[in-house]
């Protein structure tokens, strides 16, 4: 108990003193997780769409797959993005392995079933008229999926924050693919691990605060936007 | 503008759903599509506003094949059966279609405001559409597509879900309604009091097939068989060699033109008077009945006589 307030105390010091290492680690650690929730949201919002409004055979079985993914261990994601990017894997031509890149790779990867079942659980709560009725008033069809995002928002909302919680907490992907270098691939969770192992518990526990109130932060944000569409 | 069917057929999930070798729906005029449940009206319906593509043939609308729903939207409007309305006030919700077709804000604006007015629901402009009562919705949802004052406009089931009283109200005012905003409406229905008081021709569709179609008295007085007229109310009784069909309240107490034993099972009373209920050679009927009424179990005569001329 003693050591979690010595935590909170030594997070308030790295934080009230503007530690550099500190500041690059958090800011690395929202641009790799927004870029990665960014390009799952490019890919998997128009993917959950078709997917919720789609007829075809085996659309069972992926919406299956998309919700068994939104459950995938990061850990596993990242060793397989590790065998395709490592330099003697069938990527390793790009040279992607430890750097910024792959781990972006690696959380979009974790990142998009979430987004893509979030989104076909958002479309597939509109009232399924909708799509007709935008239609017979004279809405074409990128004016049609606008109106239905803006319809849909409070659950693509929902997506949005799912799958930067999901990206943001994570450490077997970003270590196993970023490696966890100081000063280059080093983010909020690595850096935790890092320096539990080195025993160093007051600033794991400073990290970790750091990393629960970033969180808190952005997702208070997109809380505050969705819960205003209520009103 | 007048709507028509040149040898139409759609097929949904392999099966026949609509069959319509020719059918021409006349341009200024209330045509209402009569049918039981699953019989293709709404099919029908959608094929014109181009929500579906035939399977074979073409639908016409004026001059202009229907190829698609947005290629439409000058032409045709159409009221859904479920008032189903986007996140927003009613005055969003009414002024969506004719911002989609161009028109400027304060037009838009103008137009909502006239057709709310009309439709009695010009105090709800300002008022989230997600909170509008059943009759409120339907209202609103009839609003969303006279604004548009489309050439033709499609109305799909107008009046269902609503309660009785609503339902009056709204059966006699939507033929002033059409008159003002809609030039040639379409009107789907399984009811026929509808059909009879909203349009002026009826088309009687049964299992996707034009069983008639015509000016509603004519259609309604000359069935062309015993199943559209049992949907059409009439009673179906064996006669001398063949069968008869007996209009709806064409049975009297007592011998006519056309003499039938009923087995009375039930004597009703209406508060206004009696009703029997009985069966003749197995067929369930009601004879209004005035005079002393018969007793459950009993025989009695009952008749039907034809309109002489008819």
């Amino acid at each position: 108990m003693a050591e979690l307030w010595d935590g909170l105390r030594e997070a308030l010091r790295l934080i009230a003193s503007g530690d550099a290492e500190l500041r690059e680690i958090a800011f690395r650690t929202v641009i790799v997780s927004g870029s990665a929730t960014l390009l799952a949201m490019l890919v998997g919002v128009p993917l959950g769409y078709w997917l919720a409004r789609a007829r075809f055979r085996g659309r069972t079985v992926l919406v299956g797959l998309v919700n068994t993914g939104m459950g995938m261990p990061p850990v596993v994601v990242g060793l397989v993005v590790w065998l395709l990017l490592v330099r003697s894997g069938p990527f390793g031509g790009f040279e992607l392995i430890y750097t910024k890149r792959a781990m972006v790779l690696a959380q979009f990867v974790i990142s998009l079933p979430l987004v893509v079942g979030f989104t076909v659980a958002a479309v597939q709560a509109l009232p399924s008229q909708l799509p007709d009725l935008l239609a017979s008033l004279g809405a074409g069809r990128v004016r049609t999926l606008w109106l239905l995002a803006r319809e849909a928002n409070l659950g693509l909302l929902a997506a949005v924050m799912a799958g930067f919680g999901g990206v943001v907490s994570e450490v077997g992907a970003s270590m196993t693919v970023g490696g966890n270098l100081q000063g280059n691939t080093r983010v909020l969770t690595t850096a935790i691990v890092t320096e539990t192992s080195r025993g160093q518990n007051e600033k794991a526990i400073a990290l970790g605060l750091i990393l629960l109130a970033m969180a808190f932060a952005v997702n208070f944000v997109l809380t505050l936007a969705q819960q205003r569409r209520l009103r | 503008m007048e709507v028509r069917f040149d040898s139409v057929a759609f097929d949904r999930d392999g099966r026949r759903a609509l069959d319509v070798p020719a059918l021409t729906i006349a341009s200024g005029r209330v045509t209402a599509l009569l049918g039981p449940n699953g019989s293709g009206k709404s099919t029908l319906l959608r094929l014109v506003a181009g929500l579906d593509r035939p399977s074979f043939g073409d639908v016409r609308v004026g001059q202009s094949v229907v190829r698609g729903a947005r290629a439409m939207r000058g032409v045709v409007a159409i009221a859904f059966q479920e008032p189903v309305f986007l996140a927003g006030k009613v005055r969003a919700n009414l002024e969506l279609g004719l911002r989609l077709r161009g028109f400027a804000p304060a037009e838009s604006a103008k137009r909502a405001a006239a057709a709310a007015e009309a439709l009695g629901i010009g105090s709800l402009l300002e008022r989230s559409a997600h909170r509008l009562s059943g009759g409120e919705g339907q209202r609103a949802n009839l609003a969303r597509a006279l604004v548009l004052r489309a050439p033709v406009t499609l109305l799909d089931e107008p009046l269902s879900g609503l309660d009785a009283q609503t339902r009056q109200q709204l059966l006699f005012e939507l033929p002033g309604l059409l008159a003002d905003f809609s030039p040639t409406t379409i009107l789907v229905t399984h009811d026929r009091e509808e059909a009879m008081r909203l349009a002026s021709d009826v088309v009687i569709l049964i299992d996707g097939r034009v069983r008639a179609a015509g000016p509603v008295g004519r259609v309604f007085r000359t069935p062309p068989d015993d199943q559209t007229a049992r949907f059409l109310g009439y009673t179906i009784l064996p006669a001398d060699s063949a069968t008869v069909a007996v209009p709806p309240g064409g049975l009297r107490p007592g011998p006519g033109a056309m003499t039938f034993e009923l087995a009375v099972v039930a004597v009703i009373d209406t508060g206004l008077g009696w009703e029997v209920a009985g069966t003749i050679a197995g067929v369930a009927v009601r004879v209004a009945w005035d005079g002393a009424p018969p007793s459950p179990g009993d025989c009695v005569t009952v008749s039907w006589t034809p309109p002489t001329g008819g």
